[in-house]
């Protein structure tokens, strides 16, 4: 079994950027319910919540599901225990980006969507994907 | 009457017809749409992480110079309007936040301008808006579509229900046409995941065709830019992914405004619909 070793300083760190209480989700998956794009998440929302309240520094940050996180607020909004998801998802895309990882890789873009890219889209990209 | 107005970037480039069709139809009822003179883009997608004081800045100035003319500011843009108003929430709970920003930029910003959506504002002066309805836009079912930024988050924005709202409906209501409410009106149109992830978010935009359309839309009319270009721009890559889909027309609230109030068919803006509205208004005579 893998043993797990609780990184507190991260779920701080998280807990910070985000401003919510790690501790205030009981795992009910409302969240990953209504979420439109869990479905392309390799790890559903409620998951990448439970691994911060086990301090799996690890696990969250191979996820790729916070880069899928459009930050539409449904879960927010639906949520029992008032977490608010879209600030934890976008507390682990500010450690990424912080530590200079660059996201968006402009080559890959569709090039018919890029050359007629919405200002709106293009900006909101720069700033969820590039630091 | 004379009202302050935010217009943001986007009605001056993509989302043009926006800005045009909601002057000419606020001007048909004597209403004067008086722009903040030197005003800055907002900073779009408002920052969700707590340390990031730079996304407030813009913000700042903005409501800050609103405040100097008199009275509330009308920001049509849903995306412009869920900025302001959340950055103005901060503004208001977090005098350490306030503080911050106000001695960086010299102000002496309290926290306290309006924020308005036109949908608010014409509610609030609805008969004005019911007398200048010339034309009978009857048999017109208009799918209500409110996306994410004018509803979310509910105790920032107090905009309407964000699970079940209304306002919409009723600015059809008041147009004259049909409104058709449809369950995910609510959705996501998958915003920028178009850039980094298309087909997730052309996936969700399809969702949200296709379900109009299944109750009963024979068009939809949105507020938000971002939602408009995703749910028309991409109706023929969606029609390649999904070969029974039949493109529907996506309106702006302000185009239809101008339609109803029979103003000069060169303010409906029709040319920037990519999903050409021509047939279905020519079936309903309006054309």
């Amino acid at each position: 079994m893998k043993k797990l070793t609780k990184d507190y300083d991260f779920i701080a760190r998280i807990q910070e950027i985000s401003m919510q209480n790690i501790a205030d989700c009981y795992q009910c998956g409302r969240c990953t319910a209504g979420c439109p794009f869990a479905e392309y998440m390799d790890e559903p929302p409620n998951r990448i919540i439970r691994y911060i309240q086990l301090g799996s520094k690890e696990d969250i940050l191979k996820a790729q599901s916070p880069w899928f996180c459009a930050a539409c607020l449904v879960c927010e909004t639906r949520c029992p225990r008032g977490v608010d998801i879209p600030r934890i998802m976008e507390a682990v895309r500010t450690i990424h980006l912080r530590a200079k990882e660059q996201i968006l890789d402009i080559d890959k873009i569709d090039k018919e969507i890029l050359q007629d890219a919405h200002p709106l889209v293009l900006m909101s990209v720069l700033y969820k994907y590039s630091f | 009457m004379k009202v302050s107005y935010y217009p943001g970037c986007d009605l001056y480039t993509k989302a043009k017809v926006l800005n045009e069709s909601i002057k000419a139809s606020f001007r048909a009822i004597d209403i004067e749409l008086k722009e903040l003179a030197n005003w800055y883009c907002c900073g779009t997608t408002f920052t969700l992480a707590r340390d990031n004081k730079m996304s407030l800045i813009a913000p700042l100035r903005i409501l800050a110079k609103a405040q100097k003319e008199n009275g509330a500011v009308l920001v049509p843009c849903s995306i412009c309007y869920n900025t302001l108003k959340r950055a103005n929430y901060i503004f208001e709970n977090d005098p350490e936040a306030l503080n911050i920003i106000n001695e960086h930029l010299g102000e002496s910003y309290d926290g306290n301008e309006k924020v308005v959506h036109p949908f608010e504002f014409i509610r609030e002066h609805q008969d004005e808006f019911k007398k200048g309805v010339k034309k009978n836009l009857r048999d017109l079912k208009l799918g209500c579509y409110y996306g994410c930024y004018l509803l979310r988050p509910r105790a920032e924005l107090q905009f309407d229900d964000p699970e079940s709202p209304n306002i919409i409906e009723e600015f059809v209501s008041m147009m004259g046409a049909t409104p058709v409410s449809f369950p995910m009106n609510v959705e996501c149109c998958g915003s920028y995941l178009i850039i980094n992830s298309p087909e997730a978010a052309l996936e969700a935009s399809y969702r949200i065709l296709k379900n109009a359309r299944e109750k009963g839309a024979e068009a939809i009319i949105t507020s938000c830019p971002l939602c408009h270009y995703n749910l028309d721009n991409f109706q023929f890559k969606i029609s390649a992914m999904h070969p029974e889909h039949k493109p529907i027309p996506v309106f702006y609230f302000s185009q239809i405004m101008a339609i109803a109030f029979d103003l000069p068919v060169q303010t409906w803006g029709l040319e920037y619909n990519k999903v050409l509205p021509t047939n279905l208004l020519k079936e309903h005579k309006l054309l």
